[in-house]
This record gives C-alpha cells, sequence and structure tokens, in this order.
C-alpha cells in the first residue's frame, strides 16, 4: 500500500512540476531585463557584435516559448541547463548549495516543532495559569519578530558580546581534524541561524498544539482514562497526545516549503552559504535555468517530505488510510 | 602604520598626491625606467611572516573568480590575487613595475615597446613570456575587455621572449596606455592553458592559473574562496601570509559583527552603511581608512534623457539642477560620507579637475523661475510630469529617487518615481532607453577617456550596453574635444582639454554627478600595509602582515 502511494504521489507530481516551470518561466519572461543585460552590464561588455554572439550562444535570440520548450526537453533528460553566471551546469550550482539549506532546514524544523510542541503541551496542561500566558506570550513574540532582526539579535548577544557563537558562515576556515571535530564545528556554526529560524516558527506548532490538546481533552476516551483511574501524566502522554500531534504533522508538511522561504533572510544574516542566496542572485540577474531549477528541486523536496507527513498519517492514526 | 580618518585627511593626500604629480610631468613616467618610489601608503616596520587574513568587501561572491570581460568589482577583488597586470598604480599615483619593466613609446606616440620582467612563471610553472601578453593583447584584452581603450591598436608582435611592441595608428597618450595597462580589466592570463578556447566560458576562470602571489585553493560556493601562497613568487619573500582568504558576507550588518569579533580581518569598498564606521571605530578593534580609492572614484548620477520632450531642453536640465540640495544628499542618505559633486571629473582627481565650470548652487526660486522663463509655467497645480527611475541596486538610489521626487515637485514638476531592480535598472535606462531622468551610478577613473568620457560622446552611444551614453546626448563639440584628448600626448594640453570637457559637460548637463560618493575600507588592527595603490579593490594582497 505504501509504495502504490508513493508511486502515485510521485506520479502525479510530473504535472505540478511541469506547472512550476511553466509559471515560474512565465514569470520571469514577465519583468524587465534579461541575463545578457546583467551579464554585458557586469562585463563591460560594449560590441554589439560581441552581444549579439552572446545571445546566439545563450540561447536568447530564440523566442521565449521556443526558450521554454528547449528546456522541459533538457529538464526531462534530468538536465537542468547550464548556469552562465556560475560557468557550471545548474546541478552542479545547486548541489553544491543545496546541503547547506537542508541541513539548516532540518535543523530548524526540529527546534520548532520540539520547543513548538513543548510550549503547546504546557500551555494546553496549565490552561489559564500564568504559564499559558507566558506561552502564548512567547508566541506572539516569536511570530512577531521577523527572523532577519531575530537573527541579527543573536548574532550582537551571543557572537559579539558573550563570543559564544561564531558570526556566519558553516565551517571554520581552515580547520583539521577527523569528521567528528568537523560535524562539532557545522554544529557549533547552524546553532543561531537554525534558532533564529526555528523560533519563528515554532510559534505557530505552539498555539496548534495548546487548541488541539485543549479539543482531545473534552473527548468521551479522555473522560473515560480518567474514569479508569490513570494518572493525569499517564492521559496526556497516552491518550492525548498521540492525537492531538495530528495537526502538528499536517502543519510540518504545510511548512517545508515556508521554512525553505524562510531561510533565504537567515542565510543572507548568517551568511549561510546554502540555496537561498543563489536563489535571490538568480532571479537579481535573471539567471532563469539556475532560478527553475531550483524551484523544481525545491518542488521535488516539498513533494517528498508531504508523502513522508502522509506516511507518518497513516502510522499514528491507523484509522486514517492511504486514500 | 595603519592610521584612523581624520578630518581632511583625503584632501591632504590630493594635493600631496597633485604636487608629486605636478614634479613629475602629470605622473608621466620616465620613459626607460617605471620609477620605483617611496610608498606613503606602506606601513612602517618590518613585516612579520606568516598567518591566515580574512577579508571581503561590501559586495556579493563573483559570478567566476576571474570575468574575462571584467565582471564589476566582485571579480576583480577575486581575479587580482592570482591574475597580474603589467603595471601597478601606486598610491602617489606613479605607475609602478608590476609584469613589465618599462613600457616606452616611440618619438610619435604610435608604437610602444613593453620590456618584461624576467623569470616569471605561472602557476603551473610554464614560463610567462611575450607570447602570452601578444595573446591577450589580441585576444583577450582588443575584443572583450578593452575594446574602446584599444581602438586604434593595430597590432602586437613579440619581438623576443621578453619583448613587445604595440602599434597604433594615431598617437597614444603615455599616460592613457600606462593607465590601461594598469587597469581593471587588464589581467594576464596563461596563453597555453586559454589558447583555443572560449575566453568567457572557459571552466578555468573558476580557478585561475596565473603569475600572482597567491594560488587557487578552494572556492566554496556561497561562502569563501582560499588562496595559498606561491613560494615561487617573482617578489622574493612574498607574500607575507600563510594564506588569504576571501569570504562573503551578503548582510551588512553581519560584515559588521564580523570585524568586531575578528572573524574578518579586512573589509573593502564600504562593507558597512556610513552610519556604522563610528560605532565600529569606537570598539578600538577596527579602523577606517579613506585611502586607495583614488582610481576608482564613485559618484551618483541624475541622467536626462535626451530622446524625451522638455527634459531635451538645456534650460530646463538646469533648472532642475537648482532645485536639487547635493549638501542635503551628502548629509542624509550618505552620513556626510561624501562631498557634493562638481563636475563629471571629481575633486580627487589631481590630473584633470578643475572648479572653473559652471554651477547650480541650491535655489529653488531661481529653478522656478527659470522653468517660467522656459515657458513651463504651473497649470493645473503642475508645470510638466516626468518619469524618474531609481536603479535601486543601492539603498542609497532608492533614497535619492524620494528626494528627488519631492524636490522636483516643491518647484511644481510631477515625478512618476520607479524604484527599480538592477536587470529592469538596466534594461530600462541601457537598453530601452525607457526613462525621463534616472539616478544611476559611476566609478572614474584618473584617466577620462573612453571611462568618463563616453558617457558624452556620440561614439559612446551604444544601445544595451551599460553604462556608457545613455542620454542620447550628440554634440560635435564634445566629440571633437574628447576626440583630441584621446591623441593629445603632451600633458599640459591634455589638461586644458579636459578642463574643456568638464566645462562644456557642466553647461549641457546631459548627465550630472550628483555627489562624490566617500569610499572607505575597514580592518582589524592588527593588519598592516592593507592600502598600497591606487585602487585598493585590485591589490595584490602580497605585502599585507599581521602584527603579532
Amino acid at each position: 500500500m505504501p509504495i502504490r502511494l508513493i508511486l502515485r504521489r510521485l506520479l502525479q507530481a510530473v504535472p505540478l512540476l511541469l506547472g512550476v516551470v511553466v509559471l515560474n518561466f512565465a514569470l520571469i519572461q514577465s519583468v524587465p531585463g534579461t541575463f545578457l543585460d546583467v551579464m554585458t552590464a557586469e562585463q563591460q561588455v560594449t560590441d554589439p557584435a560581441l552581444i549579439e554572439r552572446l545571445r546566439v550562444t545563450y540561447g536568447l535570440d530564440q523566442p521565449p516559448a521556443m526558450q521554454l520548450l528547449k528546456y522541459i526537453g533538457s529538464v526531462a533528460r534530468l538536465d537542468f541547463g547550464y548556469s552562465y553566471r556560475h560557468n557550471l551546469p545548474v546541478l552542479d550550482v545547486i548541489l553544491a548549495h543545496l546541503p547547506a539549506t537542508l541541513v539548516l532546514m532540518l535543523a530548524s524544523i526540529a527546534i520548532a516543532v520540539l520547543v513548538g510542541m513543548a510550549a503547546g503541551i504546557v500551555s494546553a496542561v496549565k490552561v489559564n495559569t500564568w504559564w499559558d500566558s507566558a506561552v502564548s506570550a512567547f508566541a506572539v513574540l516569536c511570530f512577531a519578530a521577523p527572523s532577519f532582526w531575530l537573527g541579527i539579535m543573536l548574532i550582537i548577544l551571543f557572537s559579539v558580546k558573550l563570543g559564544w557563537f561564531p558570526v556566519g558562515g558553516m565551517v571554520t576556515i581552515g580547520l583539521d581534524g577527523g569528521i567528528w571535530r568537523q560535524a562539532l564545528d557545522v554544529l557549533h556554526h547552524l546553532t543561531l541561524p537554525a534558532v533564529a529560524l526555528g523560533l519563528f516558527y515554532s510559534a505557530a506548532y505552539a498555539r496548534v498544539m495548546r487548541a488541539s490538546m485543549l479539543e482531545v481533552s473534552r473527548m468521551d476516551y479522555v473522560r473515560t482514562a480518567y474514569a479508569k483511574g490513570l494518572t493525569r501524566a499517564a492521559v496526556v502522554l497516552r491518550h492525548i497526545l498521540r492525537n492531538a500531534v495530528l495537526p502538528i504533522v499536517t502543519l510540518l508538511g504545510l511548512q517545508l516549503g515556508a521554512v525553505m522561504g524562510g531561510s533565504i533572510v537567515v542565510e543572507a544574516v548568517f551568511s549561510w552559504p546554502g540555496i537561498g542566496g543563489v536563489l535571490f542572485d538568480s532571479v537579481m540577474s535573471r539567471n532563469y535555468p539556475v532560478v527553475l531549477g531550483i524551484l523544481v528541486l525545491s518542488s521535488l523536496v516539498v513533494i517528498v517530505a508531504n508523502i513522508i507527513v502522509d506516511l507518518l498519517y497513516t502510522r499514528l492514526d491507523p484509522r486514517i488510510k492511504a486514500a | 602604520m595603519t592610521t584612523t580618518t581624520r578630518p581632511g585627511r583625503r584632501s591632504f593626500l590630493t594635493r600631496s598626491a597633485a604636487g608629486g604629480l605636478a614634479a613629475t610631468g602629470l605622473g608621466v613616467l620616465p620613459r626607460t625606467l617605471l620609477a620605483a618610489t617611496d610608498n606613503p601608503g606602506a606601513d612602517a616596520g618590518p613585516a612579520r611572516k606568516g598567518g591566515t587574513l580574512v577579508a571581503t568587501w561590501g559586495g556579493l561572491e563573483p559570478q567566476a573568480l576571474f570575468v574575462p570581460g571584467g565582471g564589476g568589482s566582485s571579480p576583480f577583488q577575486t581575479s587580482t590575487k592570482i591574475l597580474e597586470r603589467l603595471l601597478k598604480l601606486d598610491a602617489n599615483l606613479k605607475f609602478q613595475p608590476a609584469l613589465a619593466l618599462s613600457v616606452t613609446p616611440s618619438a610619435d606616440f604610435r608604437s610602444y615597446t613593453i620590456k618584461l620582467r624576467e623569470g616569471v612563471t605561472w602557476h603551473d610553472g610554464a614560463p610567462f613570456t611575450s607570447e602570452d601578453v601578444v595573446y591577450n593583447v589580441l585576444q583577450h584584452w582588443k575584443p572583450i575587455s578593452a575594446g574602446i581603450a584599444l581602438k586604434s591598436l593595430t597590432g602586437a608582435t613579440a619581438s623576443d621572449p621578453l619583448t613587445v611592441v604595440l602599434s597604433f595608428n594615431a598617437p597614444v597618450p603615455e599616460f592613457f596606455l600606462n593607465s590601461t595597462l594598469a587597469g581593471q580589466y587588464q589581467l594576464l592570463v596563461p596563453k597555453h592553458l586559454y589558447d583555443g578556447k572560449d575566453l568567457i566560458t572557459n571552466p578555468l576562470n573558476n580557478t585561475p592559473v596565473g603569475t600572482g602571489p597567491w594560488k587557487y585553493g578552494k572556492w566554496v560556493r556561497g561562502s569563501h574562496v582560499e588562496y595559498l601562497r606561491n613560494d615561487k613568487y617573482w617578489k622574493a619573500g612574498e607574500p607575507n601570509l600563510d594564506k588569504l582568504v576571501i569570504r562573503w558576507w551578503s548582510d551588512p550588518a553581519s560584515r559588521g559583527a564580523a570585524l568586531e569579533t575578528g572573524e574578518l580581518g579586512l573589509a573593502y569598498s564600504n562593507p558597512v552603511p556610513a552610519r556604522d564606521i563610528d560605532r565600529l571605530v569606537k570598539t578600538g578593534k577596527v579602523v577606517v581608512d579613506t585611502r586607495g580609492y583614488q582610481n576608482t572614484a564613485w559618484t551618483v548620477t541624475a541622467e536626462f534623457n535626451q530622446r524625451r520632450d522638455i527634459v531635451n531642453r538645456r534650460e530646463v536640465r538646469q533648472a532642475i539642477l537648482h532645485a536639487i540640495d547635493r549638501q542635503f544628499i551628502v548629509d542624509t542618505i550618505y552620513y556626510g560620507r561624501g562631498k557634493p559633486a562638481i563636475a563629471p571629473i571629481f575633486s580627487s582627481n589631481p590630473l584633470f579637475f578643475t572648479e572653473d565650470v559652471p554651477r547650480y548652487a541650491f535655489d529653488p526660486k531661481k529653478a522656478a523661475a527659470l522653468l517660467d522663463a522656459a515657458g513651463l509655467p504651473v497649470k493645473d497645480g503642475k508645470r510638466f510630469t516626468v518619469n524618474l527611475l531609481a536603479a535601486a541596486w543601492f539603498e542609497e538610489n532608492a533614497k535619492l529617487g524620494q528626494y528627488l521626487k519631492q524636490a522636483l515637485e516643491d518647484v511644481g514638476i510631477a515625478v512618476k518615481l520607479d524604484s527599480v531592480d538592477r536587470a529592469t535598472a538596466l534594461k530600462r535606462i541601457y537598453g530601452d532607453y525607457d526613462y525621463d531622468i534616472a539616478v544611476s551610478n559611476f566609478t572614474s577613473p584618473l584617466e577620462l577617456v573612453p571611462t568618463v568620457t563616453q558617457f558624452f560622446t556620440t561614439d559612446g552611444i551604444v544601445k544595451g550596453a551599460a553604462f556608457r551614453n545613455a542620454t542620447g546626448y550628440s554634440s560635435p563639440e564634445m566629440d571633437a574635444i574628447v576626440g583630441k584628448l584621446a591623441v593629445e600626448t603632451a600633458p599640459e594640453a591634455r589638461r586644458a582639454l579636459a578642463a574643456q570637457f568638464a566645462r562644456l559637460a557642466s553647461t549641457d548637463v546631459p548627465i550630472v554627478p550628483l555627489v562624490e560618493i566617500q569610499s572607505f575600507t575597514l580592518a582589524g588592527k592588527k593588519v598592516r600595509n592593507f592600502t598600497t595603490g591606487a585602487n585598493v579593490q585590485g591589490e595584490t594582497l602580497a605585502d599585507v602582515w599581521l602584527q603579532a
């Protein structure tokens, strides 16, 4: 069953990805300026013959529809094109940056889920107490504070004032040592950006968890559990939590795309060498093969993540069958 | 010793340099040997060996470590650690030998003989010879990176392994040619690795092989590039450091924090907003230095599209200039880090600067009166409407657009303001000519031809080419002045022609520099000798050292 589900969902993804390509290609075409405008400006190219040669070389002399068809054809062969700006195949550009973004995303989602769930549980268990108010205030603050501002505040406090964490980057340049030392070094660099991104999203998890816990608490089976003489801790852990966690899983699937978007800003603040900076620069330089390549691959990541979420669903609540 | 900026320091240096240039015949070199002189930008004391320096600049990661056409400031910085030029313009504004020992003109200035340094090798061990220079002149500089500067070049020949002769079909001023050879775009790449391949798309541009003090080590995309010491560098004993790293911080606030924590040692080209400089200096960990930008002076401009009604009238442009308070722009938008511009030749250019040009003092009443006199009175609440395009590749440009909108509306001109991103601005200003007034920028080297003059000449109108004559201004008188400036070889006569150019440009005002933006470098207190040239972005950093 899960295999059929996975295959079906992956097949459904094909028209979705095609839509992503066509829509984004149209969007990029609709804004003024082409890659060649930026490139010739940056390279101070003035010779009209050279500009024309470059236009032909890069296929910009073709009508947009033809460029799109060629692009779709090459993507079908798993060729994402060539980034003129980087002098590299698009896939190489993406693969050089994607791991850093995935690490940041996973770490920040882990922080968001753990902090958010813990806060939501406390809030629900201690409903209408000052604990509840404190968690609500925390959630509002986290959600209201833009992650770039939070990032800069974290840098000022933990890097500049206390000197505990580096200001930016993913590794200490020139660090020698084994894999564990290097992993710890990445963790050291990862902490602040992951917290900056994770805290922002933890607010939503806290609010959803609280609401879900309170809703489940009013169910008959919870009352029955108490009537059986179970302790409050046992009821909360074994009966309420498992059922209340389902909306969190839903939120997780929905937020993956948003976290990827949010990481663009945090990556800029912390000079995290992820895909965000490349995407931003590629949009600004109209380097559409890279923009489309990143969007296709990130869409794939979101689709695969949602398939995993669906599988989790069926595992957590057997009543839900894969449709 | 590294110094902090003091009031008047920049003007002091400018005057000193001007005096030095006057004494040496306007910077013209002894013809058989390029003079080795004391370098006032260098820090005294024996250089300490060893250590790693992390440097950055006020912009983003380059598209490739070397971009054959130039590619702007970012690849200029990454490539100049590995690839070298024939000459270097020092902080005293004198040309120093780099890969060329001498550049000697013929009596009629129609040919130049270049003697190359002996014993130089490329990083892969191949010898550097005159064949490399000929290849670069003919295949790299002339067709790609210096087409206008080398327009009159007719040939380049290697008469022996260390001698190259350049031939021209017109006289070429010595300062002009030396400026070109020391220029941002005249880096030398190895013929044996590039010949027969596309220079622009060559993968080697990401892992350059040069003759410089640093060898390519590793490029971690999105993060940094590491350079390794070239132990066989032609200048014995250099580089002083063991390792050099250029790293990119995309957020200026993070750049400032990294300087404060010591993670970043050196940051060129306005790495933080001007408002943060004083705060960083007060920490006692950072120094600021405004030296080293003479050959890359920076301005923000207003460009008037000559193809559009109303702004194509000179009296209207002159009236509009009276409505603009340049000192206000300096004080509020640039936090005092700049000065009102006088003319296209900047006050930091001791070679050609003149104050004898028409000025347009801030006087809104006069602006209104001039517009009335031009037959453009206020009717139905406005005189006319202009489309103002601000190229918002810098946040200051967007702010300037907002200020200009207000300033012009104060004299009755309705303004439709568009602040647009880089690609849109490039297309609308330089591709489609779709604007009435544009806020843009240009950078000016000391030599005016062609970088500055091409904003005003008819042959500078190249549709689609950025940072050229986008206004469409065309004047036979201007073309004649620039034509003479390009071929006049007597320094005093060139200075007089430059003054004529400045006066005409400031009379016709098709494109107007509004503010000379102050450029600055920030460095950790222990970093020494980081400014020794007239364009710090292209320093090799071979002589930089770290104090214990």
